[in-house]
C-alpha cells in the first residue's frame, strides 16, 4: 500500500513537473477568440518559427491581468488590449516597458514608432491593429429604403425591429452624439460636459426600449441571424469575417463608425520574457501585420503594412481585394470617429457608471 | 491471582511497563488525537487557504484606501487644514500634491526598479473613481517630472519647478484652478473607508465626508439589490412549486419509474450550464421555437362579427408576428432559466426527506379518519419540511450570487448584483467596490441563515 502511494507521488510529482516545463516552453498569447484570434494564429503563429505559442482567449478587461501581476503568479505573457487598457495597465505597472530598439523596421527603414498611424501612447505597446464598431444587417431585412447612416441606426420609425448593442459605454455614446447631429470634431469635447452627456442619454432613450445587449463579440451575428434584433453593432471584422470567408449577406453601414486601436503589451513579470519578446518582434514585422488582413477586415496599425496590402491586391485569401473593406479607407473614413482612448481611461468610469445605470432601469 | 485483580484504591493502575494506566491512557488518546489532527490538516489547511484567506481579503479590501494615502500623505495632512471648502485651497496643499509626488516618484521594489510613476499610476486610477479626470491630470504632471532626464533609468531628477507652485501647477492645466478636483479628495483621505459600501448603496461622501446621496442618474445599485433578491426569492418559489410534487412522485412511485424518473431529473443537471442556456435561448427568443409554434397552432380568425349588444365589430384574434412575447434577454428570461437551472438543488433534498417518511404514516393518519388531503397536509407536509427548509436555502444562496445566466438572458431588466461584481473586477478595476458588493451578499446569506435558525432551526436543516 505504502509503496503504491509513494510511486503515485513520484509519478505525480514528474508529471507536473514536465506539465510545468512545457507551459514553460510555450508562449502564451491572449486574446479575443472567433475570426480574430485565428487571423492572429495564421499570420503570426503559423509563420513563427522560433518557438511554440499557445492562443488563448478572454473576454477583455484588465481584470485578470491585474490579478495575476499582483498576486506574483502571472500566467500569461503577451495579451491584446484595448486602447484604454493599454493606457492604465501602462499606468499602473502591469505591462512590461519595452526596450523600442528591438523591433523591427519598415521595409524602407522607418523605425516602427514612427511607422504607426497615431502616436504610439507609451513604451509597453506594440502595434497591432486598427478596427472599428459598425452598424450591419441582413441585405434582405429592410424593403425599400436601406440604411445608410448613424442617424438611421437611432431610428426605429423608418427601420423596424431591435437594435443590438454593446453593454459599455464608449463607441455607442459618441454614436448617440453624431446621430443627434455633433459634429465629428467636437464629440469629445460635447461627451466631456454634463450637457453633452446627457443629451447623449437623451438619444439613447428614443431607442431604449429596442435595444438587446451583447458583451462577446459573436453574439451580434447570433442576434442578426436569429432575427432577433434587425440591426446591430458589431466589431467591424466580425461582420466582414462573415461576408468574406463564408459569404454572409450582411451589409455594414460604415458612418458613424468608431475606429479604435489595439495594442499588444507583454504582462510585467511574464513567465516567457524572452520567447515571447522574441514573438512580438516578428508580430509586429511590417509583413505580418498585412499578412493578418490576409484573413480578416481589420487595419494594420503600422503604415507600411497597409503599403504591402495596397500594393499585393488583390490580398484576402480568397482571392478578392480587401481594401473596401478597411475600416480605416479615406471614403469609410469620412463618416468615421476616431477614439479618443485617453478621454475614456481619464472620463471612463463616470460614464460607465452612468451608462451601466441606464441600462438596467 | 485474586490479589492481582482486587487492587487498593490509593494505588494507581499500572500497564506491564509500570506506567500509571492514566497516564498511559492520556498518552495514547494523545497520539490519536494528533494523528486525527493530521489526517484533517490538508483539508483544514485547504479550507484556510481555499476559503479563510481569500474571504478575509476581499473583506479587507472593501474598506482599504492605504495605497493612496501611502502615496499623498502630506496633501490628506493640508486638507486636513483646509478651512473653506468652496474655495481653493491655498499654496500650501499645491505644494503637497507636488512633494507628494516628488517623494514617491523615487520610490524602488525590493530589486531597485523604479515603481513610483506605477504607484502614482495606481492612485489616478482610485482617484478617477472619485472625480473624472484626476487619472490624466496626475500623469500629465508626472510626466513633466519624468521628462527631465529620460535617459538615466537610475534615479529621477527632482522637478524643475520651484515653490510658489499654485500659479505654475494652473498655468500647467487649468483642472488644478477647479475646485472639485480638491473637494473630492475628501472621500479618499482615511487609510480605511466605508466609501466602497456607500458606494454599493447609491450613497457618496461630500468634501466633508457627509453621507449623502448620489446623483440621480447614477443611482443604479439600490435598484439591483432589489431585483437580486427579487429574482431570487421568485426563482426560490418557482422551484418549490415545481419540485414539491416532482420529489412527492420520486419518492413514493416503484422503483423502477421512480429511476427513470430519478435520471430525467439528473440528465440536466449533468449537462453543461452553457448547452442549457443555449437550448433555452433556440425555444424562447423572438423567432425561437415557442413563439413560432404559438404563431402557428393558434387559431387565428380577423374580420367583422356581428357581436349582440356591441353591434359590428372587428375583431382580431390573431397571434401574429407582432404579437411575439419577449421571453429572452429580459426578466423572464432570467426567471425561467435559473429555475430550471437551480431546480435539481430543491428536487434533491425534498426527496431525501421525503424518502424518509413512513408511508405507514398516512395511512394511520387516514384511519383515524382525515380525508386524504387533510392527511397530506398535517401529516406528510410538516415531515417534509427540513427538506423545503435546506432546498429553498440552497436555491436562493446560489440563486443570489449567480452570475452567468443573467449576464446571458438577462438584457437590461434581468441582470442582477453578480453582473456588477465581474464588471467592476474585470473592467472598471474598482476591486474595493466589487469586494463591498461580496460582503453585502455574504452578510445576507448569513442574516437569512441566522434567521433560518431563529424561525425552523438549524437542527432541521436535512441536506440529505
Amino acid at each position: 500500500m505504502k509503496n503504491v502511494i509513494t510511486k503515485t507521488l513520484v509519478a505525480g510529482a514528474i508529471s507536473t513537473a514536465m506539465l510545468a516545463g512545457a507551459v514553460q516552453a510555450e508562449v502564451t498569447f491572449v486574446s479575443w477568440g472567433g475570426g480574430y484570434s485565428a487571423s492572429q494564429q495564421k499570420a503570426y503563429v503559423d509563420t513563427y518559427s522560433s518557438g511554440d505559442v499557445n492562443m488563448i482567449s478572454y473576454n477583455g478587461g484588465l481584470g485578470e491581468v491585474r490579478a495575476q501581476v499582483e498576486s506574483g503568479s502571472v500566467q500569461w505573457d503577451i495579451v491584446d488590449v484595448l486602447a484604454s487598457d493599454a493606457r492604465i495597465g501602462c499606468d499602473e505597472g502591469l505591462f512590461e516597458e519595452l526596450d523600442r530598439s528591438m523591433f523591427l523596421p519598415s521595409p524602407t527603414g522607418v523605425a516602427m514608432d514612427d511607422d504607426t498611424m497615431v502616436p504610439v501612447p507609451n513604451d509597453c505597446v506594440v502595434p497591432q491593429i486598427w478596427w472599428s464598431y459598425v452598424p450591419f444587417h441582413k441585405a434582405d431585412a429592410f424593403s425599400g429604403d436601406q440604411p445608410s447612416t448613424m442617424q438611421d441606426f437611432f431610428d426605429v420609425e423608418k427601420f423596424p425591429g431591435k437594435r443590438g448593442i454593446h453593454t459599455w459605454a464608449s463607441a455607442i455614446t459618441e454614436m448617440a452624439l453624431y446621430a443627434d447631429g455633433v459634429a465629428i470634431d467636437d464629440i469629445y469635447d460635447v461627451l466631456g460636459t454634463q450637457a453633452g452627456q446627457d443629451r447623449a442619454f437623451a438619444k439613447l432613450d428614443t431607442i431604449k426600449d429596442h435595444v438587446v445587449f451583447w458583451s462577446a463579440g459573436s453574439k451580434p451575428l447570433d442576434l442578426v441571424n436569429s432575427g432577433e434584433v434587425s440591426m446591430s453593432l458589431a466589431y467591424n471584422g466580425r461582420v466582414g469575417g462573415a461576408v468574406l470567408n463564408d459569404g454572409a449577406d450582411y451589409v455594414t453601414v460604415w458612418d458613424g463608425q468608431v475606429l479604435e486601436e489595439e495594442w499588444l503589451v507583454l504582462l510585467k513579470g511574464a513567465p516567457n520574457r524572452a520567447a515571447a519578446m522574441h514573438f512580438l518582434v516578428h508580430a509586429s514585422s511590417s509583413q505580418a501585420q498585412a499578412d493578418q488582413a490576409k484573413w480578416i477586415n481589420y487595419g494594420p496599425m503600422r503604415t507600411s503594412g497597409l503599403d504591402i496590402m495596397q500594393a499585393g491586391e488583390p490580398w484576402f485569401n480568397t482571392g478578392v481585394d480587401i481594401m473596401e473593406h478597411m475600416p480605416n479607407t479615406d471614403e469609410h473614413m469620412s463618416g468615421g470617429i476616431l477614439a479618443n482612448p485617453d478621454f475614456w481611461a481619464d472620463s471612463g468610469q463616470a460614464i460607465n457608471d452612468r451608462y451601466a445605470a441606464w441600462m438596467a432601469k | 491471582m485474586s490479589d492481582t485483580s482486587i487492587t487498593n484504591s490509593q494505588e494507581p493502575l499500572l500497564t506491564n511497563d509500570g506506567v500509571p494506566l492514566k497516564e498511559s491512557l492520556r498518552k495514547s488518546l494523545r497520539r490519536t488525537k494528533i494523528r486525527s489532527f493530521l489526517l484533517i490538516l490538508a483539508p483544514l489547511s485547504f479550507l484556510l487557504f481555499m476559503f479563510v484567506t481569500p474571504i478575509g481579503s476581499l473583506l479587507s479590501r472593501s474598506i482599504d484606501d492605504i495605497q493612496i494615502n501611502n502615496v499623498f500623505p502630506q496633501t490628506f495632512a493640508q486638507y486636513e487644514q483646509w478651512e473653506d471648502k468652496s474655495q481653493l485651497p491655498s499654496e500650501e496643499m499645491f505644494a503637497a500634491v507636488i512633494n507628494d509626488i516628488r517623494v514617491t516618484i523615487k520610490i524602488k521594489d525590493s530589486e531597485g526598479n523604479l515603481i513610483g510613476k506605477n504607484l502614482l499610476g495606481r492612485s489616478g486610477t482610485r482617484m478617477t473613481y472619485e472625480y473624472s479626470g484626476w487619472k490624466s491630470l496626475i500623469s500629465k504632471t508626472v510626466k513633466e517630472a519624468l521628462k527631465v532626464d529620460k535617459k538615466s533609468k537610475e534615479d529621477v531628477k527632482p522637478f524643475k519647478w520651484e515653490a510658489p507652485y499654485k500659479e505654475k501647477m494652473i498655468k500647467r492645466d487649468k483642472r488644478w484652478a477647479k475646485v472639485e478636483f480638491w473637494q473630492s479628495l475628501g472621500a479618499m483621505k482615511d487609510p480605511y473607508t466605508m466609501g466602497y459600501y456607500l458606494n454599493a448603496v447609491d450613497l457618496k461622501y461630500d468634501a466633508n465626508k457627509n453621507i449623502v446621496q448620489k446623483e440621480e442618474y447614477l443611482k443604479i445599485y439600490n435598484t439591483i439589490w432589489v431585483r437580486t433578491l427579487k429574482v431570487s426569492l421568485m426563482v426560490t418559489l418557482f422551484c418549490l412549486l415545481l419540485a414539491y410534487p416532482v420529489a412527492y412522485l420520486l419518492a413514493t412511485l416503484p422503483m423502477r419509474t421512480s429511476n427513470l424518473l430519478m435520471i430525467c431529473v439528473l440528465m440536466p443537471f449533468w449537462t453543461s450550464l452553457l448547452v442549457r442556456i443555449v437550448a433555452w435561448m433556440i425555444m424562447l427568443q423572438q423567432n425561437g421555437v415557442v413563439n413560432d409554434t404559438l404563431i402557428n397552432i393558434l387559431p387565428c380568425f380577423e374580420g367583422m362579427v356581428n357581436l349582440p349588444f356591441f353591434g359590428a365589430t372587428n375583431i382580431d384574434l390573431c397571434f401574429s408576428d407582432e404579437d411575439r412575447i419577449p421571453m429572452m434577454y429580459n426578466f423572464t428570461g432570467t426567471i425561467i432559466v435559473m429555475t430550471q437551472v437551480l431546480l435539481p438543488f430543491m428536487i434533491l433534498p425534498i426527496y431525501s426527506v421525503m424518502k424518509g417518511i413512513p408511508p405507514s404514516y398516512m395511512k394511520a393518519a387516514q384511519n383515524l379518519g382525515a380525508t386524504p388531503t387533510w392527511a397530506f397536509i398535517r401529516v406528510y407536509m410538516p415531515q417534509s419540511v427540513p427538506g423545503i427548509g435546506a432546498g429553498c436555502i440552497l436555491v436562493f444562496i446560489v440563486a443570489i450570487g449567480y452570475y452567468i445566466t443573467p449576464e446571458l438572458v438577462g438584457g437590461k431588466d434581468g441582470i442582477m448584483i453578480g453582473n456588477f461584481v465581474a464588471r467592476e473586477m474585470q473592467r472598471t478595476l474598482n476591486w474595493g467596490l466589487a469586494a463591498a458588493m461580496g460582503a453585502i451578499l455574504l452578510a445576507a446569506v448569513l442574516i437569512l441563515y441566522w434567521a433560518y435558525d431563529r424561525l425552523i432551526g438549524l437542527d432541521n436543516l436535512k441536506m440529505g
